[in-house]
């Protein structure tokens, strides 16, 4: 499974995202608004995801802005905090 | 100003909608699941009234409900079934308002947010379920799904929950400030609340089931559900039936309340400790009914009560009583035979510690002799 | 509202960061003395110390209430107390099944003892006091008790909101001829799983909260209780003073947007705000001043900033809850103590954390100690799950 994979198994299942599978969601897809259509709440539950699953911490929202647009940016984000 | 019950949607251990209800009530029982309570000593399996939200789905969509969690979603779905019993497809929004009673409120959810930060710390600590864990999440979600912009309260008083929210409603109403009130009684059974019930009371109480007008017994079997009401004003509007009154206080005078043409619907659950503020009634002059063996024991079994009223109303036909063993003399319990005669009936809730509230329930229809009669 | 009587408001009881009573918290108010510190009742596990508006231990009592009674409970009886003590009610009355309670909180009704909770999730035997202490602690309930009162009684959970839709509520029941007397208003403590919740939602400043501030990141959170005693007017029950002001109106709506974000537009907070003027009979040009419910974040504020500048423009506001923090569902309760506590000044204290102006804000608070035109005031309160409340006080009977 590539890191985009394994990110966007875990978006599914820690959002009960039902509707829609892994598979379906694009890389370069907007994960916030249009898109996947996450909204705020999904967005500190996703700092709070991310700690749980590579113990990166965020202290604040303009911290993850750029970083949670797609799954590419994030996969990126999270490799940059990790390595 | 006598509130007009429109519509009644109810979900609980007896299934979905009001044609559920009428139908366990019709035969006078409704077997509970078995719930396996986990225990100091290992898990132990205790009888529970539980409620199936699944066609939820069949109003919202999956999507919608996402993040909603059990106790908001029935109170969605008693929503959804009470306005469409209501014939109400498009509500008006903005002179609409909505009040919930809950004793426990989100229990579940409150939990799953502790679960967050004891198992992880508190960093680990989880928005989405400290955001649906307030009592008012089911208001939110309901406004939200079915875009009512008008006032909405959550009230948790316990056992008096639902008379006390249904004052407000009944002011609201009086005072113009809504059209209408989607009022809605809730309470959801976890895993928690199992085992403080095995704890208070042991794991044998109630498995032979609930025998609630024994007033010696511990027999409350825990329930779960919600059951939803469109109230508005105007007696000329179609409807199951009135609320003619709401009474809810301390001073024993509450018993007054219980007049010679009224039928009592005792919410006795089972639970030994508000039992004895029952037995006035037992031996008392009015007929009597208890219809908690259907539901189980919840603090806002109340609004199901109300529900069998505002169908025996409509139906002009009581539902017996289901059985169950009565001490002492005197207790005149409503059997199939029995034929609405204009009276009212006055569902009743006492709680431990000496609150009382009725809930008077009287046709909506127009002039009656008062006179009740067994035929 | 359509209808007599009229709501007076005869007694105000108030506890919270600010002082142990009302005119201690207005005091402190004015002069701008507190500051948030962080937590001292509960230790937290977060990188980062949120500072919150902690009332001192000593300021509560024992002889509040009953041995175990929660810290809700005895914060809302404290209020409680100075506010009958205010009032100065003759002792019959309050027999009479026509006085109720109504009081707004979270914490108070929620159900989540941790000592108890982590107990029973590790498979050991919990002691199960805080369960029984939690089904005997209904904060109305336990007003009601310790004053014998035997009338209506309400626990309202409307998150942020509670204590003024509990004013509000209290309100209706005198006007719609319920009750003579209400004990209404709101209580919450602090407590570490509302930090955690508060906290997860970042929406919390690590440092003191600047409520419409360019700079504002967060609220604080405190805690306290305020109670008011309503009564029908013209007062017929051994009132011994006059109404210290009255209730002129109330609204309320939903937002039916969103679980923790206000309607952008603020379009709930419009509806409530035009509700309680129309029921106070009130025009807005006659509102001498908002208490603003300006929790420092920058979704709230900047709802609020925008419906004001439409609705109330040029009508001086404020948030008081940089002397405060966010107490919850004691919050619109203090407000309204502290709305009339201002009337009754004749001027408002400047918006405490406030410095620079937001030019995405259409309307900013007062920067200093100002002088009020008027006997009339508006205090609103938005909540989580989209509920917005508001009142009208005055300091004059009105005329509606």
């Amino acid at each position: 499974m590539t890191f985009q994979e394994r990110l966007k198994h875990l978006l599914v299942s820690e959002l009960n995202l039902e509707e829609i599978t892994p598979e379906e969601i694009d890389d370069d897809m907007p994960l916030f608004g249009e898109g996947l259509g996450l909204d705020s709440l999904d967005a500190v539950e996703l700092v709070v995801i991310l700690e749980k699953h590579f113990g990166i911490e965020i202290k604040s929202l303009e911290e993850g802005r750029v970083a949670f647009q797609s799954i590419n940016t994030l996969a990126v984000f999270v490799e940059e905090r990790t390595a | 100003m006598k509130p007009v019950i429109r519509g009644v949607g109810a979900i609980g251990g007896f299934g979905c909608g009001i044609d559920a209800l009428a139908a366990a009530a019709t035969r006078g029982e409704c077997l509970p699941g078995i719930v396996s309570v986990k225990t100091e000593t290992g898990h132990v399996d205790m009888p529970a009234f539980l409620a199936d939200t699944s066609t939820l789905e069949d109003f919202t969509g999956k999507k919608a409900l996402r993040r909603i969690g059990r106790y908001s979603r029935m109170a969605l779905l008693g929503s959804f079934l009470a306005l469409r019993d209501a014939g109400i497809t498009d509500p008006a929004k903005e002179r609409m308002g909505v009040i919930i009673a809950t004793g426990y409120g989100a229990s579940r959810t409150t939990f799953t947010f502790l679960d967050s930060f004891i198992k992880g710390g508190d960093s680990l600590s989880s928005p989405t379920h400290f955001s649906s864990s307030v009592h008012n999440a089911a208001v939110a979600h309901v406004s939200m799904l079915l875009g009512i912009t008008g006032p909405g309260l959550t009230v948790s008083q316990f056992g008096m929950s639902v008379p006390s929210a249904l004052l407000t409603a009944r002011c609201w109403l009086q005072e113009e400030m809504v059209d209408s009130v989607l009022f809605g009684a809730v309470d959801e059974y976890c895993d928690v609340l199992g085992y403080c019930r095995y704890r208070f009371f042991g794991d044998t109480a109630g498995v032979s089931g609930m025998n609630p007008l024994d007033l010696d017994v511990q027999s409350a079997i825990p329930g779960e559900g919600a059951a939803f009401f469109v109230l508005s004003r105007g007696d000329r509007v179609p409807g199951y039936a009135l609320i003619e009154d709401i009474h809810f206080d301390k001073t024993r005078d509450a018993a007054r309340a219980a007049g010679r043409e009224t039928i009592l619907f005792l919410a006795a659950d089972g639970h030994r400790e508000c039992a004895a503020s029952y037995g006035r009634f037992l031996s008392g002059p009015s007929p009597i009914a208890c219809y908690t063996p259907l539901y189980g024991s919840l603090p806002t079994g109340q609004a199901f009560d109300m529900a069998i009223a505002a169908l025996a109303m409509k139906r002009r036909r009581y539902f017996a009583s289901p059985g169950h063993h009565v001490k002492g003399p005197g207790a005149k319990i409503i059997g199939n035979e029995h034929v609405p005669g204009g009276e009212r009936i006055a569902c009743v809730k006492s709680d431990g510690s000496g609150w009382s509230g009725f809930v008077t329930i009287g046709s909506s229809d127009g002039e009656h002799d008062g006179v009740f009669r067994n035929t | 509202m359509n209808g007599c009587p009229r709501v007076a408001i005869t007694g105000i009881g108030c506890i919270c960061a600010p002082g142990r009573n009302l005119p201690e918290c207005t005091d402190t108010l004015f002069a701008g003395r507190t500051k948030p510190l962080p937590p001292r009742g509960f230790r937290h596990g977060h990188s980062i110390s949120y500072p919150v508006f902690e009332v001192p231990e000593d300021w509560i009592a024992p002889g509040s209430g009953t041995a175990g009674t929660s810290r809700t409970n005895r914060l809302v009886l404290a209020a409680s107390m100075e506010a009958m003590t205010n009032a100065e009610l003759d002792r019959e009355i309050l027999r009479s099944p026509r006085v109720g309670v109504c009081v707004g909180t979270t914490v108070g009704s929620a159900m989540n003892d941790e000592v108890f909770y982590r107990r029973y999730s590790e498979g050991e035997k919990p002691d199960m006091a805080p369960i029984t202490g939690f089904l005997n602690g209904n904060p109305a309930a336990a007003v009601a008790r310790q004053f014998g009162l035997t009338g209506p009684c309400q626990t309202i959970v409307n998150a942020c909101s509670s204590g003024t839709d509990a004013i509000g509520v209290g309100a209706l029941w005198i006007r719609s001829g319920l009750c003579d007397v209400v004990l209404a208003g709101g209580a919450d403590e602090l407590c570490h799983v509302s930090y955690n919740g508060f906290v997860s939602l970042m929406i919390t400043d690590s440092s003191f909260c600047r409520p419409f501030d360019l700079h504002r990141r967060g609220l604080n959170l405190g805690e306290g209780a305020a109670m008011l005693v309503l009564q029908a007017a013209p007062l017929r029950h051994g009132a011994a003073r006059r109404p210290r002001a009255f209730v002129l109106g109330y609204g309320a709506s939903c937002d039916a947007h969103h679980l923790t974000a206000p309607h952008p537009d603020g379009q709930g907070l419009r509806r409530a705000i035009g509700e309680a003027l129309r029921t106070s009979g009130i025009s807005s040009h006659d509102i001498s001043f908002v208490n603003a419910h300006g929790t420092g974040t920058k979704d709230n504020d900047r709802v609020e900033s925008i419906v004001l500048s439409d609705m109330l423009p040029e009508v001086p506001f404020l948030s008081t809850k940089g002397c405060t923090g966010h107490a919850l569902g004691a919050a619109g309760a203090i407000e309204a103590a502290f709305t009339v506590a201002c009337l009754e000044e004749g001027r408002i204290p400047q918006s405490i954390g406030f410095e620079s102006p937001d030019p995405d804000l259409p309307a900013s608070p007062v920067r200093c100690a100002t002088t009020l035109k008027g006997t009339v005031a508006l205090s609103e309160s938005l909540a989580f799950g989209g509920h917005n409340a508001a009142l009208v006080l005055s300091v004059e009977e009105g005329t509606s």
